[in-house]
């Protein structure tokens, strides 16, 4: 399979501080990649990084073959990226059609399709974005993402605070988005369980770096690989790293 | 009886008409969180503007007011890429020194070129006189001023509401950093918005210049009505200023007719009022954003 996403040495943080030192990956098309790792270990600095939302101190980054390094975030959202940041960001004081309609790009997906994926959205399409669950907010920001028609799709913690009927929910959403089309995404999560089913490829990350990397099929059947960089097997709310 | 009507009739076309001039301050500061006061020199420049092209050229008034537009909006674009751009960031106390500075560059650059004299447009014998409508004495003028101002606010507030434009403005207010991580380009959309505030304000001077009159002071003289109808009226919504600027114009009007000498006592008085009774604006959400 063809690269879609490539990382080359990256070295990037915010203002003087560097929480990537050197940072390289690729993802392919079709690829479901889960990145994980324990609180503050940079895995949302490297979703704003791609997104190009941090301070890039060296390296560079191509999307389906094109260099991108230079390109501020909206045009990078606009050659193929797309977005849901951890915090949901959804914009309160549009509605959840107007979040969708403001950001759309032509192809595949549009809003009628998110409504089919998420029906729940389309009853409170007419809700402004203050007015949602929890639930429905991550269901908002992941069918904002998927309008831009992107090319890799990143999650960054999508089931964060759920209770677990909605992460139920979504996680089958998921499933059915990245099996179609010639998308490929990253999904960040703690809780490491709940997505190796979803994974292709698992890559652990520890205070910027790169500690484990490989298909997520032998990860199922021995979580002990979970268990040394997670501390327990997958569970949620570790503790942080006291190093 | 007829009086009254009179003045609530003359009052609400100085409202609409200050809604204009004042609407693109309420979007630049209520949205963009920028303190513009050099707003008025847009206003006072589509006047001239205006005025040249009607008095010295002899174009027709009805085509040189969105000639007044352009030009406003023209001019706003080059003032917001070459200067205000630079504030976005700054301190409020920078903006308004900057700002200031501005408009009195205007006024002095004005005076050279234009004169220090009031201009008038000479305008077309359909907008003078009044007609009698029910008994009550009716400005032409002012009603064109209701006619058009009452119509550009339902254009502001339709763009606002339910075009995508205003959508990807209202998002590129309420969260800058993931708008643009969406591919809405901000820093083109917020001077596409402020050139339009501009352009509103050219207008608002083209058709102000007869009941404001126009001089080189008038920056500076409306300012205060501005950031009156900007502040009193909330800035998380347009509807907030528009209701302002009819209380104000109505109020302003009546002042200066029973009580002439009164007649800024009775505004900034209520002003104050208001101020301490809803500090988030007459019509603004009285939590915090
Ligand atoms: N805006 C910021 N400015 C400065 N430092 C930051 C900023 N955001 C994060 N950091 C620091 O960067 C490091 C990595 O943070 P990051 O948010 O990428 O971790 P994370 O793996 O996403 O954690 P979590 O699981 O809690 O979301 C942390 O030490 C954090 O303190
Ligand atoms: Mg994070």
């Amino acid at each position: 399979m063809r690269d879609l996403l490539v990382i080359e040495e990256l070295r990037a943080g915010y203002g003087e501080a560097v929480v990537l030192p050197r940072f390289s990956l690729n993802v392919a098309q079709g690829e479901v990649l889960a990145l994980l790792g324990r609180n503050g270990t940079g895995k949302t600095t490297l979703i704003n990084s791609i997104v190009g939302a941090t301070r890039r101190f060296a390296g560079r980054l191509a999307l389906d073959g094109r260099d991108i390094t230079r390109l501020r975030p909206d045009q990078r959202a606009r050659a193929g990226i797309g977005w849901v940041p951890q915090e949901r960001n959804i914009f309160r004081s549009l509605t959840v059609e107007e979040n969708m309609s403001a950001v759309a790009q032509p192809g595949e997906w549009d809003i009628a399709k998110v409504y089919e994926l998420f029906p729940r959205l389309e009853e409170r399409r007419r809700n402004f974005g203050n007015q949602l669950s929890g639930g429905e907010q991550q269901m908002l920001a992941i069918g904002r993402a998927l309008v831009l028609n992107p090319k890799v799709l990143l999650l960054d913690e999508p089931t964060e605070g759920l209770a677990p009927i909605i992460v139920d929910e979504l996680l089958a959403a998921l499933r059915r988005v990245t099996r179609v089309g010639a998308t490929c995404a990253i999904i960040v999560e703690q809780n490491a369980r709940k997505i190796l089913g979803l994974a292709d490829r698992v890559v652990i990350l520890e205070r910027g770096g790169i500690v484990h990397e490989g298909p997520s099929a032998p990860l199922r059947a021995d979580p002990s690989v979970l268990e040394r960089f997670l501390g327990v097997s997958g569970g949620a709310g570790t503790p942080r790293d006291p190093a | 009886m007829t009086n009254f009507l009179t003045i609530l009739f003359d009052g609400v076309a100085y409202g609409m008409l200050l809604f204009v001039l004042a609407s693109g301050l309420a979007v630049t500061l209520g949205l963009m969180n920028f303190v513009n006061l050099a707003h008025g020199a847009f206003a006072a420049f589509g006047g001239y503007v205006c005025a040249v092209l009607v008095n010295r050229s002899g174009v027709p008034f009805f085509v040189a007011l969105p000639l007044a537009f352009a030009a406003a909006a023209l001019a706003g674009v080059v003032a917001e890429r070459t200067l205000f751009r630079h504030l976005y960031r700054r301190s409020e106390l920078e903006q308004v020194l900057f700002t200031i500075g501005f408009v009195f560059m205007a006024v002095a650059a004005t005076d050279y070129v234009m004169g220090s004299s009031q201009v008038f447009i000479n305008l077309p014998d359909v907008l003078q006189g009044q007609i009698d409508l029910f008994g009550v004495g009716i400005g032409r003028y002012r009603l064109m001023i209701i006619v058009i101002c009452g119509l550009l606010t339902l254009a502001i507030q339709g763009t606002l509401a339910r075009t995508r434009f205003g959508a990807r403005l209202r998002a590129a207010v309420d969260d800058p950093r993931v708008a643009s991580g969406l591919g809405i380009n901000v820093p083109q959309v917020f001077a596409f918005t402020f050139a339009f505030g501009c352009g509103l304000a050219g207008l608002g001077g083209a058709l102000g210049a007869e009941i404001l009159g126009l001089d080189p002071y008038f920056p500076l003289k409306f300012l205060i009505y501005f950031l009156i109808v900007v502040t009193v009226g909330g800035s998380s919504t347009i509807t907030g200023p528009f209701m302002a600027a009819l209380v104000l114009g109505i109020a302003d009007v009546a002042g200066k007719y029973y009580v002439p000498k009164l007649g800024a006592f009775v505004i900034y008085a209520l002003m104050i009022v208001i101020l301490i009774w809803r500090p988030h604006g007459l019509f603004g959400r009285t939590v915090a954003r």
